[in-house]
């Protein structure tokens, strides 16, 4: 739990902090990193860099268009197929999740990888 | 295992972070887009949310400030010209960067680059017609005799590179990002490109459908149904100007033989019958102020985002206000302290088309004047998305480049037909608005005008001083009577236009008698003026109104004025309905009781006024076009490209000869007089009006006509508006058909400080995320304008916000 907790908070301000200045992968990077070093098990990290990722950009989209009342979202909604632009802010989250999800996954699993190794090394003969 | 579930996850995690970056057909870059940060919610954004302060400018020689009001017009206060114009390069790109490249990539036939093969024909066919071809011609022109246009332009693409190069991933404008490409450098080339375009889009000709026609018809049907000048002429310049010049002579040479062939290759779009614009200028005597007051409303595509943009452009010397477009230098259509002007489309054939015959299949030499002469190639390399480059070679003779031939739009191998065309020509309109934005008098105004070669116009002229002029201006081939009205034989060097009509020759007119001046893309003069005059495109109906209400006129204010822009009666429907009523002797069918006599009753009582909520134009609409359609049926099925007689004619016809066999269809065994056309297309009308109300609910004329403004993309529905609620129609004054109408409206009273208002369908910003994107629609659609009146740099009422540009 510590470790979901720690994931999730230590990814959230990094996603917050850095998003406005690189790209989503360079923050998918980022977040398979936080998970490698927190080392979480494959399902905490996964949960943890997803919501975290998925959470920060659904309220930065919610943010938005809170703040600036334009009425771009409901014209993205129709252009891409979607009924309601409530929708658009899901799809956004959702994206978020599956980016930070599998980053972080991926990141826990290369430092089972290595952990596993060593206990190998250790059990072996 | 574990090897394999860390494979597993690093491959998913890998494909998604590539994946969502990359396009798949029509679908955009998914992460990107969605990306808070980046993608499309940054496009949210008003412009004063996102404006700064101070932007520093290398290269500026002083301080500009900026100020935008608040329907988001900047004015910009500079202390030299340069910097004006690298301020104005900067301050649209801020603000309609994506348009104003996507419309030059498009006049550089680029647009297979952005949307993928499915440009390549439209792509092929701007490079065959030679647009890039004819901007270099213009960019060389300046580099060796106008340097300091030059310097101006590299000024204002300066100022547009500012803004590109400092641009963030968030800040793209929004169709950079669902198409997925980025902005390239700004040019002087790019901005020569885009008036080359605005030549595009307004020169028309028939000359291959005419070539036809004449071997259909025959010489003597063909100038029945074509003639030269209508039988109720109300030119430009009035008919009863005076000519004061001695007109160079021509003559049409003995014996001239056109090529007789029948042709058969696909022709280009043309402009849509029915745009065009009004402008006009009312003297001092007949207005309530004494002082001129001038309007102009070009009518062009309703596109979004707006082809205009507003702007007031100031330095110490001179305050000038108006439209601009965006990629031009200066103000293309406004008014300074001392004079207003204003442009409308002076349609003439300056577009003319050349049988080559080349020496072998290898086109290397062509037939002139009976000797071979060799021939140039330019090879357009056309990049297309997604796909290998398409390279397409253009043969160059010295009339101009072959357009069509055995690769392109011809069915025959022998086809080989060059175009000549005035736009071609090393030319510097660029100059006539630096000029016309500074200009103080009819002088500084005709010096404008004598810059101007394409796409000719009607200038329309007022001054403080009280002067009112207009002058029809263009580069105009001195053409013998017919010359260049069909296909020409490339060979014979007497079917070549050679000279141009001076300048001091060209139609204009300054105080008229009459006390106005107007113009709406009608007849430039009439029969006395000494040089052959000939389009197939000429307005018949908006000028004989307008010319109406201004004769009637008198006192006006700057109400009057507006009002008449917004006029929506229906002149062809006035002269037309009674004729066709009168055909099928509508009263006698309402005397038997004819089912449809509600129908007939209901167009009887019409006042031919074309309001939003009337459905009678809605039925006159459809009939006529029945109406039209059968008349000319032989002519439309044909296979062969032809031009049809216009409304003015073909109401003529049913008017002064019902019993024509022109009327009668060849098809059937029966003889058709006009009547029969009539009552038959007044039985589709019927079926066709039942069938909308059923759908609809309603036949209103707004609903009918749905004028929409479509976004330059048009699978970007949700960033067009459909439906909108307006009246007027084709070649009605407010011309607001469905996709075309008053793209700018502009009213000007000069005085002391000059009262001035605006409006166009649309808004300041290019972005549909901000609430200036639309901010100008409802009062465009409704008749109502907003203040146009100069700024001082001082004002402070009304700012949306200020930015300062440093050196």
């Amino acid at each position: 739990m510590i470790r979901f907790t720690a994931l999730l908070i230590l990814s959230a301000l990094f996603i917050l902090i850095l998003g406005p200045f690189f790209s989503y992968p360079v923050l998918m990077i980022g977040v398979f990193i936080l998970a490698y070093l927190v080392g979480g098990s494959g399902g905490i990290s996964f949960f943890a860099g997803g919501l975290s990722f998925g959470l920060i950009w659904f309220f930065q989209a919610v943010y938005i268009a809170v703040q600036t009342n334009s009425s771009l979202p409901e014209k993205m909604a129709e252009l891409m197929g979607l009924g309601e632009s409530n929708l658009l802010w899901v799809a956004t989250g959702l994206l978020g999740f599956l980016l930070g999800g599998f980053s972080a996954l991926s990141g826990s699993l290369l430092r089972n990888l290595f952990k596993k190794k060593r206990d190998q090394g250790i059990y072996r003969y | 295992m574990k090897y394999i579930g860390f494979a597993f996850a690093l491959i998913i995690t890998l494909s998604l972070g590539v994946a969502l970056s990359l396009q798949f057909g029509s679908i955009p870059p998914l992460g990107k887009l969605l990306d808070p940060n980046h993608g499309f919610w940054q496009n949210s954004f008003t412009e004063d949310q996102i404006a700064k302060e101070e932007i520093f400018f290398d290269g500026l020689i002083a301080e500009v400030t900026i100020t935008y009001d608040e329907d988001l017009i900047p004015h910009i206060f500079a202390e030299n010209e340069e910097d004006l114009y690298r301020a104005q390069g900067y301050v649209t790109a801020q603000h309609r960067l994506w348009q104003m490249e996507f419309q030059t990539m498009a006049a550089a036939g680029r647009v297979s680059e952005i949307v993928g093969p499915i440009a390549l024909d439209l792509d092929r066919m701007t490079r065959r017609k030679g647009l890039p071809f004819a901007a270099e011609q213009g960019l060389q022109y300046l580099e060796t005799s106008d340097t300091e246009s030059l310097r101006f332009l590299n000024a204002y693409a300066e100022g547009v590179n500012l803004y590109i190069n400092e641009l963030s991933e968030a800040r793209l404008p929004i169709e950079y990002k669902i198409l997925n490409y980025r902005p390239e450098n700004w040019s002087a080339y790019k901005s020569i490109l885009l008036l080359k375009y605005m030549a595009d889009m307004l020169v028309g000709d028939r000359d291959l459908e005419y070539t036809n026609l004449r071997n259909m018809l025959g010489e003597e049907l063909l100038n029945k149904l074509f003639p030269l000048f209508p039988e109720e002429n109300d030119p430009v310049i009035e008919a009863e100007k005076v000519w004061d010049f001695e007109p160079l002579q021509i003559s049409r040479p003995d014996s001239i033989n056109y090529p007789e062939e029948d042709i058969f290759v696909k022709t280009m779009p043309q402009p849509v019958p029915g745009i065009g614009s009004n402008n006009w200028a009312v003297s001092g005597t007949k207005t309530q102020s004494g002082k001129p007051i001038l309007a102009n409303d070009p009518h062009l595509g309703l596109n979004l985002p707006s082809l205009w943009y507003a702007m007031q452009l100031t330095t110490p010397e001179y305050s000038v206000k108006g439209a601009t477009l965006p990629g031009a230098l200066g103000i293309i259509s406004g008014f300074n302290e001392n004079i207003a002007w204003g442009v409308t489309n002076a349609t003439r054939d300056t577009r003319d088309w050349y049988a080559i015959q080349f020496k072998q299949a290898d086109r290397l030499e062509y037939l002139y004047n009976d000797q071979w002469i060799q021939s140039t190639f330019r090879i357009e390399e056309i990049k297309v998305k997604g796909q290998a480059p398409f390279m397409d070679t253009v043969v160059y003779t010295h009339h101009g480049p072959i357009v069509y031939d055995k690769n392109f739009r011809a069915e025959r191998q022998d086809v080989n037909f060059a175009l000549k065309w005035t736009a071609h020509l090393p030319s510097n309109e660029q100059k006539t608005f630096l000029l016309l934005n500074k200009g103080q008098n009819h002088n500084d105004y005709i010096e404008a005008l004598n810059h101007y070669t394409s796409p000719a116009q009607n200038f329309v002229f007022a001054s403080n001083e009280g002067d009112i002029a207009i002058k029809v201006q263009g580069k105009f081939p001195l053409k013998w009577e017919g010359q260049g009205k069909f296909l020409m034989d490339g060979n014979d060097p007497r079917m070549e236009w050679k000279d141009f009509i001076p300048n001091e020759h060209n139609a204009a007119t300054l105080n008229p008698a009459r006390g106005f001046v107007s113009s709406a893309n009608q007849h430039s003069v009439d029969p006395s003026y000494p040089y052959y005059v000939f389009d197939n495109s000429f307005e018949h109906y908006r000028n004989r109104r307008l010319n109406e209400r201004l004769r009637l006129m008198g006192n006006i204010r700057i109400e009057d004025m507006m009002e008449l822009q917004f006029d929506n009666y229906h002149l062809h429907a006035a002269e037309a309905l009674p004729v066709m009523l009168n055909l099928i002797q509508a009263d006698t069918l309402i005397a038997q009781g004819n089912p449809n006599s509600d129908y007939l009753k209901s167009l009887m009582a019409w006042d031919f006024y074309t309001n939003p909520s009337q459905t009678e134009p809605s039925m006159f609409d459809l009939w006529w076009r029945y109406l039209n359609r059968s008349v000319w049926e032989e002519y439309i099925k044909s296979e062969k490209p032809v031009v049809l007689p216009n409304k003015y004619q073909t109401v003529k016809l049913l008017q002064n000869e019902s019993q024509s066999p022109l009327f009668d269809k060849k098809s059937t065994d029966k003889l058709e007089i006009a009547k029969d056309h009539v009552l038959a297309s007044f039985d589709s009308m019927i079926v066709a009006v039942e069938k909308f109300k059923a759908e609809k609910g309603e036949l209103s004329w707004a609903t009918f006509k749905n004028t929409t403004i479509q976004h330059l993309v048009p699978n970007f529905k949700s960033f067009s508006y459909e439906g909108i609620q307006t009246g007027g129609g084709a070649n009605i004054i407010n011309a607001t058909s469905e996709r075309h109408g008053a793209s700018w409206r502009m009213v000007v009273e000069l005085g002391d400080e000059p009262s001035a208002f605006g409006i166009y369908p649309g808004g300041q910003s290019g972005n549909p995320g901000s609430k200036f994107y639309d901010s100008f629609l409802k009062k465009w659609a409704n008749g109502e304008y907003v203040n146009f009146k100069l700024r001082k740099a001082t004002d402070q009422q009304q700012v949306l916000f200020k930015t300062t540009l440093k050196p």
